[in-house]
């Protein structure tokens, strides 16, 4: 299947500093798309290129198989950086500038989409009225606008109070069950974790990974496990078979496993064998978190 | 083409300093008129010699068809006031990120300069019915008799608009490449009101007047002062009908003046990081 956008050696510099180094990556149709790195490492001039609001010195990228045009960015619904709107005009009107421009919804669906990010009671009030949050949630709004195929938010979640950054992660799984692309930047992994199917790790302008999220991410299975006496119980796991690693985290003992190769219970059963009783026996995932600074640490 | 006109009233018709201009310009024009309107009945009305003279060297610059250019010339002095406006109105989308948002939503880089070229024509049109509506009233008003030569000189009608247009494109590459609203503003003021006149002053009086060439000062001398200011003299009387015989000259360097302007802007525009 064709993919919905595809980069291809994009490079972009700022005098001296060089944004962006040979960057190229593809989102498929349907992915949740998670673009990570720290602060500073391009993630935004990516998405700005993509958008024609930057010039990349070198590289092209494709909309739906063409290359990028007013035509393609009428097609996704974007919010990029900061919610941008006219301070002295009201929801409504704003919302009707975005759909003129971008041809996407009627005065029927304004009213539809602020229901959904829930400023519909505040839509006559002007914009230079409303909270960061709110802002943030009418940018949300007019990517919504239409009901648009492919969206790209970043830092959606940007200014939200704890219950507006899950109301919008739901949005967002929401909106992937409905088949939609969705490209999201955030340096929020735990976000990303939860709602990404793929994920490209950026900094300091380099690709560092890109992927599906379980081979990016989770290439690794680890089993934590503890006993009364945590000293014998390392002495013993040492001589088990087939793990790759193995590490002390206080009085836990933790064995590393290829992805989907732990033996939980083999595992369990040899420590019985070998005298050694368990009160902890986990199998998790290698955090997101983990991973990142695995990656982006020097 | 016409939907970019719609957008662009969306984004002016509930813009408060649009209404606020047009109020002070609703307020100004006739204001100014009026002032000069009265100031020539005094001198004019009394039964001395002198008023007399007077009368019979100014003519009534309010009756038609003088209206038109008179009116026109006074009210031209106060282009600051609709370039504040056009200052704002491209200032704002800087502010406001909405130049980026605009391109984001589907316009081209092309349009997006296109549709600030209308609000310009927007608030040039709007200027010109003003002064229009003020040059006709005062015909009206002042001088009955001449009602039936209401049609003469109107020329200026398109003079005005054309003066107006390239003076406030002047403006709009101002705030477009400074950006920030109240330097670009600090900036025009400063050049239109003092700087350009000291050097129009001091080439006028040293180069053979090469300051006929100063931006603003090309499209000032499509519309020459009035014609009553002929009769004092003959110095006067030629220097006027040479104003006038300059003004094919000037409409053709105001229009390659404001056509560079706006193709600068159309090629910055479309290669420059936003």
């Amino acid at each position: 299947m064709q993919p919905i956008l595809s980069i291809e050696g994009i490079s972009k510099s700022y005098g001296r500093i060089q944004a962006l180094q040979n960057v190229s990556y593809e989102v498929p149709q349907g992915a949740v798309f998670g673009l990570l790195g720290p602060n500073g490492s391009g993630k935004t001039t990516m998405l700005s290129i993509i958008l024609d609001i930057l010039k990349a010195d070198t590289g092209t990228f494709n909309w739906f198989g063409k290359p990028g045009s007013p035509e393609s960015r009428k097609r996704i619904g974007s919010l990029l950086e900061t919610p941008n709107f006219y301070h002295y005009l009201s929801a409504v009107d704003n919302l009707k500038i975005t759909s003129a421009i971008s041809g996407r919804g009627n005065d029927q669906s304004i009213d539809e989409v602020l229901k959904i990010v829930k400023l519909f009671e505040r839509k006559n009030s002007r914009f230079s009225a409303y909270s960061l949050g709110m802002k943030q949630r009418l940018a949300i709004g007019a990517a919504l606008l239409g009901n648009p195929d492919v969206l790209l938010f970043d830092e959606p979640t940007n200014g939200l109070d704890p219950v507006g950054i899950a109301e919008i992660r739901e949005l967002i799984k929401e909106l992937a069950k409905q088949g939609k692309t969705i490209i999201m930047a955030s340096h929020l992994l735990d976000e990303v974790e939860k709602v990404c199917t793929h994920v490209a790790i950026m900094k300091r302008g380099k690709l560092l990974a890109a992927g599906p999220v379980n081979e990016v991410l989770a290439n690794e299975d680890i089993v934590e496990m503890a006993a009364v006496n945590s000293q014998l119980l390392k002495t013993v796991m040492e001589s088990f078979p087939g793990y790759s690693s193995l590490k002390e985290n206080g009085d836990l003992v933790q064995l590393y496993f290829p992805i989907g190769k732990a033996p939980m219970e083999d595992i369990n059963r040899y420590c019985f064998e070998n005298g050694i009783v368990l009160n902890q026996l986990i199998l998790k995932k290698k955090s997101l978190e983990t991973k990142f600074f695995e990656l982006t640490n020097d | 083409m016409f939907s970019l006109i719609q957008i662009e009233w969306l984004k002016i018709k509930k813009y408060p300093a649009f209404w606020w201009m047009l109020g002070i310009v609703t307020l100004t024009y006739p204001g100014t008129n009026a002032m000069f309107y009265y100031g020539f009945i005094k001198s004019t009305s009394g039964k001395e010699v002198a008023n007399n003279v007077a009368k019979m060297l100014l003519g009534n610059p309010f009756a038609f068809p003088e209206t038109w250019h008179t009116v026109a010339f006074l009210s031209s002095n106060f282009i600051v006031i609709p370039s504040i406006l056009v200052i704002m109105l491209v200032t704002n989308e800087y502010n406001y990120k909405t130049h980026r948002q605009n391109i984001i939503d589907g316009w081209s880089r092309s349009q997006f300069v296109t549709s600030k070229l209308f609000d310009v024509l927007i608030v040039s049109l709007v200027t010109t019915f003003m002064y229009a509506l003020v040059a006709a009233a005062f015909g009206i008003y002042a001088d009955a008799d001449n009602l039936n030569r209401w049609a003469e000189q109107l020329q200026y009608i398109p003079l005005f608009l054309i003066q107006t247009f390239a003076q406030l494109s002047i403006a709009f590459l101002i705030g477009f490449l400074i950006k920030k609203a109240f330097i670009a503003l600090g900036v025009f003021l400063f050049y239109d009101l003092i700087l350009e006149n000291i050097l129009n002053g001091y080439l006028k009086w040293k180069t053979n007047d090469l300051g006929r060439f100063l931006p603003m000062e090309i499209s000032d001398r499509i519309i020459p002062w009035p014609a009553f200011m002929n009769r004092f003299g003959k110095d006067m009387k030629d220097a006027y009908t040479k104003a006038l015989a300059a003004i094919p000259e000037h409409i053709i360097y105001t229009v390659i003046l404001t056509s560079a302007i706006w193709a600068l802007c159309y090629y910055l525009h479309k290669r420059r990081d936003l």
